[in-house]
């Protein structure tokens, strides 16, 4: 039996409907990103699950009873904000503490668990200060704690990543997901990042304009979309219409064609015959625009060597992983 | 930020100097003549005392003036902060879209001159089931509607730097009632610009004038009402009135600010 499940949930604002009919099953210990781009309704999703936002229809069981009719002080949720949403006024201390003081959790308790929480974000030694003194990863690690402390049944995370720089984003994300392994936290992660919903998840429920569009893992998702939002969203795909396709391939193709960039291999003897039109590096990798055959692709080349380099107007050829071809609607 | 030594330094600090010297120099006029003790075809002063003070002090129509300035600036305030503070956080949290409709509300009291806006006030209260007029009711009141605008924005900006939202749901989550979230929560928060805007009312409610001339007068004594009527007697004695009601406000703003400094 799936430990939270959603159940034809709507959710509408006076002129416009968020999302209709949501339904999904999250097992226990399990760690769900809701991926889409902004505005898809996640947030409000998760907004809905932690009781913030009030739903017009529909059901969430969590371990079996509706979530629905309860008040968010009463739904035994944790939830990390973006803005880290942590109490100015209060030290990091007092900031995990609030929960438990809530509960009115012993002072001796109290100050254990505290002490237990801070540890486990690695933040043991921060204790007195003020979250104006922290930096901005800190701070985040803080509301983790501070959600953790609690011992909730769920966990949310609304893009807890997005305000941080690219470096302490990467460190934290692999801290959450150990921490969220080491407790066997239920949890719900929403981002609008790829990346980090394909690095971090179990399982990833891919959201646009109010639906779930796909669910899958990571592998699933990036290897096997099901619609051109999918292949659009996910990875650099080439996207090619039925004609383009027919064109490249020289057989008759129906429908659009997904490729991804890095499932062709470029080389001096391969059968499809192109031309470099302009490349740009991207680091480990080089992506080159070609031209084959009136097509435009985009193809992604492991940056071995300086020899992996080709020159815009080079003549090289194309293989293409017959597998690797996705038809989309 | 540091001035860069040389000409400019000096340039900007001469500026500095001069504006305060203008700013200060009437003060130091008033100073100086409530100390003296008589000033009038000299340079300076004949001689030094404090006589006017003493004779001030204890005066009982000034203290009595003085106390009745303190209750009403206190009452209006009080006034304020029970009916603005739950009145933001309401629009805030619930009615965003409310906040440009409070922007024109509250520049209304700016929008009628004091001197018209008593007429209508003796119009209104001056008979009838709500006669108030020469009570310091009426002046409770009206001074709740004049501090209106410096409440609503320096609350306002601090609310708006402090993410109330979030604040609020994360509260909530972590098993906090609405109302314990706001206590507990925001209020200490909002500490800052209460602060900023309570001094600011009482300094400017306590130099008020026209309408606690016009809606009570002599009936409900206020400090510049006294200083009014005194207007024909000795100016050492009014000069030291000048400096004690400064004064007042003066250590009041430091000791505030000593107290806001404390925490964070």
């Amino acid at each position: 039996m799936s430990y939270v499940s959603v159940k034809n949930l709507r959710k509408r604002y006076a002129s416009s409907t968020v999302f209709e009919n949501i339904d999904c099953q999250i097992a226990r210990g399990e760690f769900v990103t809701l991926l889409g781009p902004s505005g898809c309704g996640k947030s409000t999703l998760l907004r809905c699950i932690a009781g913030l936002t009030p739903v017009d229809g529909g059901q969430i069981l969590l371990d079996g009873h509706d979530l629905v009719p309860l008040s968010p002080q009463k739904r035994g949720i944790g939830m990390v904000f973006q803005s880290y949403a942590l109490f100015p006024n209060m030290t990091v201390q007092q900031n995990v503490a609030f929960g438990l003081r809530m509960q009115k959790v012993p002072a001796e308790q109290s100050r254990q668990r505290v002490q237990e929480a801070l540890e486990l974000v690695e933040l043991g030694a921060f204790a007195e200060r003020y979250p104006h003194q922290l930096s901005g990863g800190q701070c985040q690690r803080v509301a983790l704690a501070r959600s953790l402390v609690t011992r909730p049944r769920l966990l949310l995370l609304d893009e807890p990543l997005s305000a941080l720089d690219a470096r302490i984003r990467k460190h934290l994300r692999e801290q959450i997901r150990a921490i969220q392994r080491e407790l066997g936290l239920t949890t719900i992660f929403v981002t609008h990042d790829q990346e980090e919903a394909l690095t971090m998840s179990d399982r990833i429920f891919l959201m646009n304009q109010g639906r779930i569009v796909q669910s899958g893992d990571a592998e699933t998702l990036y290897t096997a979309p099901v619609d051109l939002f999918a292949a659009g969203f996910i990875g650099n795909y080439n996207l090619l219409d039925a004609d383009s396709a027919s064109r490249l391939l020289q057989q008759p193709v129906s429908q659009r064609l997904a490729i991804r960039p890095e499932a062709i291999s470029l080389g001096l003897d391969g059968e499809l015959d192109a031309v470099i039109r302009s490349h740009s590096l991207l680091g480990n990798v080089i992506r080159y625009r070609v031209e084959v055959r009136g097509v435009e692709l985009v193809v992604d080349v492991l940056n071995r060597s300086p020899a992996d380099l080709h020159e815009a107007g080079k003549r090289v050829s194309l293989a293409i992983d017959p597998t690797a071809l996705r038809e989309v609607a | 930020m540091r001035a860069e030594p040389g000409k400019g330094g000096w340039y900007h600090r001469l500026v500095v100097y001069l504006l305060f010297l203008i700013l200060l120099l009437p003060l130091a006029g008033t100073l100086l003549y409530s100390l003296s003790t008589s000033w009038s075809a000299s340079l300076l002063p004949s001689g030094l005392t404090l006589k006017w003070y003493v004779a001030l002090w204890s005066e009982p129509r000034f203290l009595a003036a003085f106390g009745q300035s303190l209750l009403v600036c206190v009452g209006a305030l009080l006034l304020s902060v029970v009916l603005i503070l739950p009145l933001l956080f309401v629009v805030h949290y619930h009615f965003p879209r409310l906040d440009a409709l409070m922007n024109i509300l509250i520049l209304l009291p700016f929008a009628v001159p004091p001197v018209v806006s008593s007429v209508g006030l003796l119009q209104l209260y001056g008979s009838g089931p709500m006669a108030m007029v020469g009570t310091p009711w009426i002046l409770i009141g009206c001074y709740f509607t004049v501090v209106l605008p410096f409440m609503y924005r320096a609350i306002t900006n601090n609310l708006q730097a402090i993410n109330l939202r979030d604040l609020m749901d994360a509260a909530q989550l972590l098993g906090a009632s609405p109302w314990q979230a706001a206590l507990q929560v925001v209020l200490p928060n909002l500490r800052k610009g209460l602060m900023v805007a309570l001094l600011l009312s009482f300094s400017f409610l306590f130099g008020e004038f026209v309408f606690a001339n016009l809606l009570v007068g002599t009936r409900y004594e206020t400090l510049q009402v006294y200083l009014n009527n005194m207007r024909n007697s000795s100016g050492h004695f009014n000069s030291a009135l000048v400096i004690s009601y400064f004064t007042f406000v003066l250590v009041l703003t430091w000791v505030a600010n000593r107290l806001n400094k404390d925490k964070t």
